[in-house]
């Protein structure tokens, strides 16, 4: 029963779904429900499986030989699985608020809704195969999100999109087919799938193999050189900026590289070879450098996008230290970062949704009339930057201790990137924060009179995020007992 | 409730206060609503809110000083350091939070607690008028509450928490006034205070990874064990930045001269007084734990003291603006105190054991950072004072201003001797001591040069005291309306700020006139926090000896004042008066020559071009494929007429036309397309060769060809 739980909440937002065109809804409202509920029963599911822990494997389809899909929950994915699944009714909520405005309202929720189901799949995926399945069908199902707006620039941007989600995808496959013939099972299993007795001879090959696998992976989390789809993505509308290119689809290819380097690959194999100094070395370039084009940028979602970027690689930082309380440290900064950067998004798409301005510059003493948004967006902030008492501080300690313990020199590197990037990120935020709030003596303040606070739906998801941020900045040791017990394994 | 509880409801109290009083001020209008009023731009007045930061303030006060009296050092009960009281909040944060209170802690909690409730019983007056009160109501108590976080703090993380806390509710301050200029001094200041707090964060990393502790009763333990005396040092210089950045050290004091003019009086005593000092409470820490007697360390302290010693007194006597000077003239004390904290650290010369200049700089250093809060709480007061009444703060403007004022003049002299080091007043003895402690050390060349700059810099400090003062309370306005103005101006303050600014002041005189019994005492308290314990022998203040390093000072100020100041910088007008002037070079600004363009051209110009490149990487190879390798293929294109060959050989005509068009044809030249002619040509052929191949003669000519070849055939093989 619990095993097929796991294909039911796959399946549920697909069909759901597929269904919204079809239905015959009688006004905007009941279409509301039908979502909501439809979302919120999913996410019920998901929970209910988290608290019940399903101990088999359910096989859907079996190709050939060790060929198969196959689902199965254990340590990283439910993670995953629990902050898809607490963020997805909320940010539903928010994009049924939003999305008002806009055109192609039903096409939208399909691709919306299917997506939470393939990227559930993508945490529970058992074997590398399910897991490249479902990660190719996420690039093809939220194309259409990216394109919604139909505009030229929204064009561009998808094609774009496409380009960098399938080449991305084609580098993943080499290292698929690699683990499929020569470890001695495609399934996850912690530490790794290849013997070293039997690959010695191919360690070479397998690092390369692994290299391009690492950065097909991260294609979807923007790792440098591999980062400009991101911020020209952000033309989608903000509910998919926010959930999926801040959370769900850049998440999951965080994922996936925790999957193939922890889970596949082993850190065994990897560990202290020229391999992983090239890929931190790349990380922590991204770091750095997605922080710059941040404070480069005006454009107010652009420059989210692009802190997005540098966030990302903390992560995959942690992912590179190749050591568990390295994956501990990125998990929680997975979990973390979530909640704070999907709160900001909100802010600057609630800004969008009610006065539809998109530069910085015109952001000028909003603080005092969109107060909700901006004090919260100040909370974020902060969070981001690394502030003690909110969660940004948690995992960041984290992964720093997790690099010192490393040691290396690169790791250290990696240490004073994270500072310089704290840094850069006080700039870009706080200069936002500050023209909101403190817009000069002489500024007139009839120039935002008609600005104002959006409705509970938008707010809902923002205060929840905000409280998140306190309470795990305050109070993380629960999350990190979670965590610690994950990584024990490896 | 255990007392350990109290360390608690010390440090959060003002934070719930602070959000008490912001609801006060936004929901109750004190009876009188306040019409239109747009967000965040109240101005009336509302007494329930001022009373209640007061109130606040005051039983912070009064809960500091309970406090302290439950300490042995106060009490007079038996018992060290060890007796301090201890509170440990875990899981809060992450490590948790860890407080505790000795002698040092309580001293400064309580002067903390004071200085506040000054600064909130001034706002009252100051503020009147101004927009957004509430907003500074709520960050004054916030701050309150993060500073005494920041002085309780038991571990070094509880410091970074509270620390970095503190510099964002106090960048509230310097923004209240949102002038333009308010604008960029609070700019300068998060930018420094992000900048400090995040490299003092990586020197806690550092730290915590080398020793495996923050506590800071078990850091000097594990110091001496620690063997990677590198990884130290760089922790250490990390954590000196974060901490010299807040104190003002050079060259990080840029943001200091800019913040305190530009802040409401009141702020500024407090930033200028307290903030400060929590840099130096940083410091301290690394000084007596984890580098206590290591001549590096304490050379570099020496240096950067020196340096700011003596650059702030120099900012000091060119400024003509009466808070800057005191902002720099802030900066120079602190360099003094740093010169007492590098005096501290230095090791005993030769072979003895424990040393008497440990013992006078320990002193000097806490009594000179209790005696400069206090002063600068008075002067800040007066300069806030000047300005709520003649709306200007250049010197030029409020000469004269204090004529026939006596209240504000006694006061404000009383601040200026205090920090003049001028005997019989506070800043005498410590910087008495501090002097001595040099004196002592003895030492080579380099020590000779440090105690020469310390007196000549004392000197300085007399020099603009003295012109502060004279400028003020002495001289006539040149404009003589407006000296009639500042005689008129008789009720220049209410009574509250008249007792804000009597009680600093008196308290001032009360802390210096007894050097003994007070001051002494308090020092003795307060240098267990730097692990000193036994008491030295007693220092007698007034012999000539010790005065003679006081008189050096006090001439070398006359000398400046009289020689240097009154005639270089008090230049003749035309109308025969003599204005102020700052002679001081317009670019020689740290900040503007180097930071600034450093941070926003330099840097942002290399890191643009670097980005550029690199993130055209990704997409200039799809370009360049699909440019080069992936190229579309070609459309096939239609030919109006005419084939291949017809074309190519037309085009060449069509050129070898136009080249002769241009050369020996420019006469007459010829248009005429051979493209099309020779189409139809080629036409024209197709044509007759299909009219041929059709025709009967045609095929008749065939079949005689082929019978000719037959006959060949025959006859020949």
């Amino acid at each position: 029963m619990r095993e097929v739980m796991m294909l039911i909440v796959v399946l549920l937002p697909f069909f759901t779904g597929i269904l919204v065109p079809l239905l015959p809804f009688r006004s905007r409202r009941s279409m509301w429900i039908y979502l909501e509920t439809a979302v919120c029963v999913n996410s019920v599911l998901v929970l209910w499986l988290l608290y019940h822990m399903p101990e088999d494997r359910l096989t859907i389809f079996r190709f050939t030989g060790n060929l198969s899909v196959t689902l199965r929950l254990d340590g990283p994915g439910t993670v995953f699985a629990a902050i898809v699944a607490l963020l997805w009714p909320l940010a539903m909520l928010y994009a049924l608020e939003y999305m008002k405005q806009e055109d192609n309202e039903k096409s939208f929720y399909t691709f919306y809704v299917i997506t939470y189901g393939i990227v559930l799949g993508v945490a529970l995926a058992e074997n590398i195969l399910t897991m490249y399945f479902f990660f190719e069908m996420l690039s093809l199902v939220t194309l259409p999100l990216v394109m919604h707006e139909r505009t030229r620039e929204a064009v561009r941007a998808s094609r774009m999109y496409l380009f960098y989600m399938l080449g991305g995808a084609a580098f993943a496959f080499i290292g698929m087919t690699f683990v499929l013939a020569y470890g001695s099972t495609s399934s996850f299993v912690a530490g790794g799938v290849f013997d070293p007795a039997l690959t010695a001879d191919k360690r070479e090959n397998l690092l390369l193999i692994y290299m391009l696998c690492f950065c097909g992976f991260s294609v979807k989390t923007a790792m440098w050189p591999f980062s400009a789809w991101l911020p020209r993505a952000s033309v989608a509308p903000t509910p998919v900026t926010a959930l999926l290119h801040a959370v769900a689809v850049v998440n999951t290819g965080a994922f996936a590289a925790m999957r193939v380097t922890f889970y596949s690959f082993g850190t065994e194999l990897l560990r202290g070879t020229w391999v992983q100094w090239t890929v931190m070395a790349l990380v922590i370039i991204t770091i750095v450098y997605g922080c710059s084009r941040a404070l480069k940028e005006t454009h107010f979602k652009r420059r989210l996008a692009w802190s997005t970027v540098s966030n990302l690689s903390y992560i995959l930082f942690g992912v590179a230290l190749m050591t568990p309380l390295g994956l501990a440290g990125a998990l929680t900064h997975m979990v973390c970062h979530s909640f704070m950067k999907l709160c900001s998004f909100f802010c600057a798409g609630a800004v969008i949704h009610k006065t539809g301005r998109n530069y910085i510059h015109e952001l000028d003493g909003f603080g005092w009339k969109m107060s909700k948004v901006f004090l919260m967006f100040t909370i974020s902030a902060f969070a981001l930057m690394g502030v003690p008492g909110l969660c940004g501080f948690v995992s960041k300690w984290y992964l720093v201790k997790a690099a010192l313990d490393s040691g290396g020199t690169l790791a250290y590197a990696g240490v004073g990137a994270l500072l310089v990037s704290a840094l850069l990120t006080a700039i870009y935020m706080l200069s936002i924060v500050v023209r909101a709030f403190f817009p000069g003596k002489e500024f007139d303040y009839s120039k935002v009179k008609d600005v104002e606070d959006p409705n509970w739906m938008m707010l809902l998801l923002m205060g929840t995020a905000v409280l998140f941020m306190i309470f795990l900045g305050l109070h993380s040791g629960p999350l990190t007992e979670v965590l610690e017990q994950i990584v024990e394994e490896l | 409730m255990s007392k350990e509880t109290g360390l608690a409801v010390l440090v959060f109290w003002p934070f719930l206060a602070g959000l008490l009083v912001w609801a006060a001020g936004n929901f109750c209008h004190g009876g009188r609503k306040a019409k239109g009023r747009e967000a965040g731009q109240e101005k009336g007045q509302n007494h329930l809110r001022d009373g209640f930061a007061v109130g606040a303030s005051a039983a912070e006060l009064a809960m500091a000083a309970v406090m302290a009296l439950w300490l042995p050092v106060f009490s007079g009960a038996a018992g060290g350091d060890g007796a301090a009281l201890y509170l440990d909040i875990p899981e809060i944060c992450g490590m948790g939070l860890h407080f505790t209170l000795d002698g040092f802690r309580a001293v400064y909690g309580c002067v903390a607690a004071f200085m506040w409730m000054m600064a909130a019983v001034f706002s009252r007056e100051y503020l009147m008028g101004h927009h957004n009160q509430n907003r500074f109501y709520l960050f004054l108590l916030w701050t309150l509450g993060a500073t005494l976080g920041v002085f309780l703090s038991a571990d070094l993380y509880t410091t970074f928490v509270f620390f970095e806390l503190m510099s964002f509710t106090s960048y509230v301050w310097v923004v209240q006034e949102e002038s333009k200029a308010a604008l960029k001094a609070a700019d300068t200041y998060l930018a420094v205070a992000v900048t400090g707090g995040l490299v003092m964060l990586m020197g806690i990393f550092l730290l915590y990874h080398q020793l495996g502790t923050l506590e800071i009763r078990e850091l000097s333990e594990a110091a001496a064990g620690c063997t990677d005396r590198t990884v130290l040092y760089a922790a250490g210089g990390c954590m000196l930045f974060g901490f010299g950045a807040k104190a003002g050290a050079f060259p990080l004091h840029v943001w200091l001269p800019k913040a305190h003019p530009v802040a409401p009086a009141p702020a500024s005593a407090l930033l200028s007084g307290m903030l400060t000092k929590t840099g130096i409470y940083g410091i301290l820490i690394l000084s007596s734990r984890l580098f206590f007697q290591e001549e590096a360390w304490g050379k570099l302290l020496l240096l950067i003291g020196v340096a700011t010693m003596l650059g702030g007194a120099l900012l000091a006597v060119f400024s003509v603006d009466l808070k800057r000077t005191l902002a720099c003239s802030s900066m120079s004390q602190i360099g003094f105190i740093l010169v007492g904290v590098g005096m501290l650290s230095l090791p005993a010369a030769g072979n003895t054991a424990t040393s008497i200049h440990t013992m006078l700089a320990a002193r000097g250093t806490v009594l000179h950072m209790v005696n400069h809060s206090l002063i600068k709480l008075v002067l800040f007061l007066s300069a806030g004072i000047v300005f709520m009444n003649a709306h200007s703060l250049n010197l030029n403007d409020i000469r004269g201003f204090g004529r026939k004022k006596p209240l504000l003049a006694g006061s404000f002299l009383a601040g200026a001797l205090a920090i003049g080091g001028i005997p019989f007043f506070g800043g005498y003895v410590s910087k008495t001591l501090l002097h001595e402690s040099i004196a002592v050390y003895g030492g080579d060349t380099a020590m000779k040069v440090v105690e020469a700059l310390f007196l000549f810099s004392g000197g300085l400090t007399v020099g603009y005291m003295a012109k502060l003062f004279v400028a003020l309370f002495i001289e006539k306005n040149e404009d003589s309306r407006r000296q009639e103005a500042y005689d008129g101006m008789k009720r220049y303050m209410n009574r509250g700020t008249a007792f804000a600014l009597l009680g600093s002041g008196l308290l001032l005189l009360g802390w210096g006139a007894f050097p003994h019994a007070v001051m002494e005492r308090t020092a003795g308290a307060m240098q267990g926090f730097l692990g000193l314990t036994e008491n030295g022998e007693a220092v007698s203040y007034f012999s000539l000896e010790n005065m003679r390093g006081a008189m050096i000072s006090i001439g070398i100020g006359a000398l400046v004042y009289l020689f240097f100041i009154r005639r270089f910088l008090l230049r003749r007008t035309e109308k025969g008066g003599a204005e102020y002037v700052n002679a001081w070079p317009r670019w020689l600004d740290l900040e503007e020559l180097i930071y600034r363009p450093l941070l926003l051209k330099v840097l942002p110009t290399a890191l643009g071009i670097l980005c550029r490149l690199l993130d055209s990487l990704a997409d200039c190879t799809v370009v360049l494929l699909r440019k080069t390798v992936y190229r579309d293929s070609k459309l096939p294109r239609e030919r109006p007429e005419g084939n291949l060959f017809t074309e190519a050989l037309g085009t060449f005509l069509n050129a070898v036309q136009s080249a002769g068009n241009h050369t020996w044809r420019r006469g007459k030249p010829v248009h005429r397309d051979y493209v099309h002619l020779a189409a139809v040509k080629s036409e024209e052929i197709r044509e007759t060769n299909h009219i041929i191949q059709r025709s009967l003669s045609f095929g008749l000519l065939l079949v005689c060809i082929g019978i000719a070849l037959t006959l060949f055939y025959i006859i020949w093989w």
